[in-house]
């Protein structure tokens, strides 16, 4: 077993809220209250954060190091294909495209849920339609997110929940070690 | 491997399981709103059977992803006519067999002559599930030893110029592609 640090804590702050922030304001928060205009912002100005730090902050935060390639993608499948198991440092080729899909859903949610308080759009119907549509594509993804990432700890027996929370991930033996 | 990675495989599997998750929203919606004496309305049902056939497809098209990647995964070192026919043979016996895709993996290693310590480093897992996938190939094989187990490719690769493979295996649709 060797241990690996790769999730700095602004990355796991950034995980953890945005898990809340987005629960509260699909689920909990009145659709029309300004409070679920606050936690919009707030998701908002954490998107911009995460950006930012996609491109100056530490190796496993950067947009670049886990950039998917299709080649990347085929040697992960074929992985699952063979039964056969490599681990990775930091997001998997798979995880990665998960990770674009998330952040870019949200900043679609943000943007269209701005837009409906701005006078030029008050009253428009289709930011609204797709302010709806993009958070039920969000939450489809969210749980198929955490069915992909419960499937892969078991698969190649690195315990992917615990790494977001303690920032360390734990890799067992004999797997061979993917950047 | 890139040659031949099914990418239009993969991107039609992406979007169809989309078609799929927005039809079946799309059924469940209804059918909530239709309330239980429509449920079974002609065209809900239509639209239920509809949806169902979609993900059948998706699913038979992830199997043939997976076939596809596990054989190229195997040639990855060997391409070539000769090694593709031979191929085909192993993989015929593996699936009459009814091997696991790992068992597969390992029952290729072990044609090609890599010990377990080796099949173990290769895949990733401990040698103690090496032995666990050889010894399932084993008994599903009918063969009590390696030696046994090899000698069943040495006879097919003996008598396969006189008769042609006996069964020819299904070959890959090549959908989307």
């Amino acid at each position: 077993m060797t241990h690996h640090r790769v999730w700095d804590p602004f990355i796991r702050v950034f995980h953890w809220s945005v898990v809340t922030l987005f629960f509260a304001n699909a689920f909990v928060v009145d659709d029309d209250s300004k409070l679920h205009h606050y936690v919009g912002y707030a998701v908002a100005a954490a998107l911009v954060l995460r950006l930012a730090w996609g491109l100056i902050g530490p190796t496993y935060a950067r947009f670049a190091q886990f950039a998917p390639s299709p080649a990347g993608v085929t040697a992960q499948l074929s992985d699952m294909a063979t039964g056969r198991k490599r681990a990775h440092l930091g997001h998997t080729p798979l995880g990665a495209l998960m990770i674009f899909n998330l952040l870019l859903s949200l900043a679609g949610i943000a943007l269209t849920g701005y837009l409906m308080t701005t006078d030029m759009f008050w009253g428009v119907a289709w930011p609204e339609d797709l302010h709806e549509a993009l958070v039920t594509w969000t939450e489809i993804s969210v749980v198929l997110h955490v069915v992909a990432v419960i499937w892969e700890s078991r698969r190649t027996g690195v315990n992917l929940p615990r790494a977001m929370v303690t920032g360390i991930k734990d890799i067992p033996d004999g797997l061979q070690i993917e950047p | 491997m890139t040659r031949h990675a099914p990418y239009g495989l993969m991107i039609l599997i992406a979007a169809q399981l989309l078609c799929a998750v927005f039809f079946l929203g799309d059924v469940v919606a209804d059918g909530l709103e239709a309330g239980w004496p429509h449920f079974m309305d002609w065209h809900f049902g239509v639209e239920a059977l509809a949806a169902l056939a979609l993900i059948a497809g998706v699913g038979f098209e992830i199997r043939t992803l997976m076939a596809l990647l596990r054989r190229e995964a195997h040639l990855k070192e060997q391409l070539g006519l000769a090694a593709g026919a031979f191929h085909e043979i192993v993989t015929q016996r593996f699936a009459d067999w009814g091997l696991t895709p790992s068992e597969q993996d390992v029952a290729l290693f072990t044609l090609k002559g890599l010990a377990i310590p080796e099949i173990a480093t290769l895949r990733g897992s401990a040698e103690g599930t090496v032995k666990a996938h050889l010894g399932g190939i084993y008994r599903k094989a009918g063969v009590n030893s390696r030696g046994a187990f090899l000698a069943l490719f040495i006879e097919d690769l003996m008598t396969q110029p006189a008769d042609p493979v006996p069964h020819h295996p299904t070959p890959v649709s090549p959908t989307g592609t």
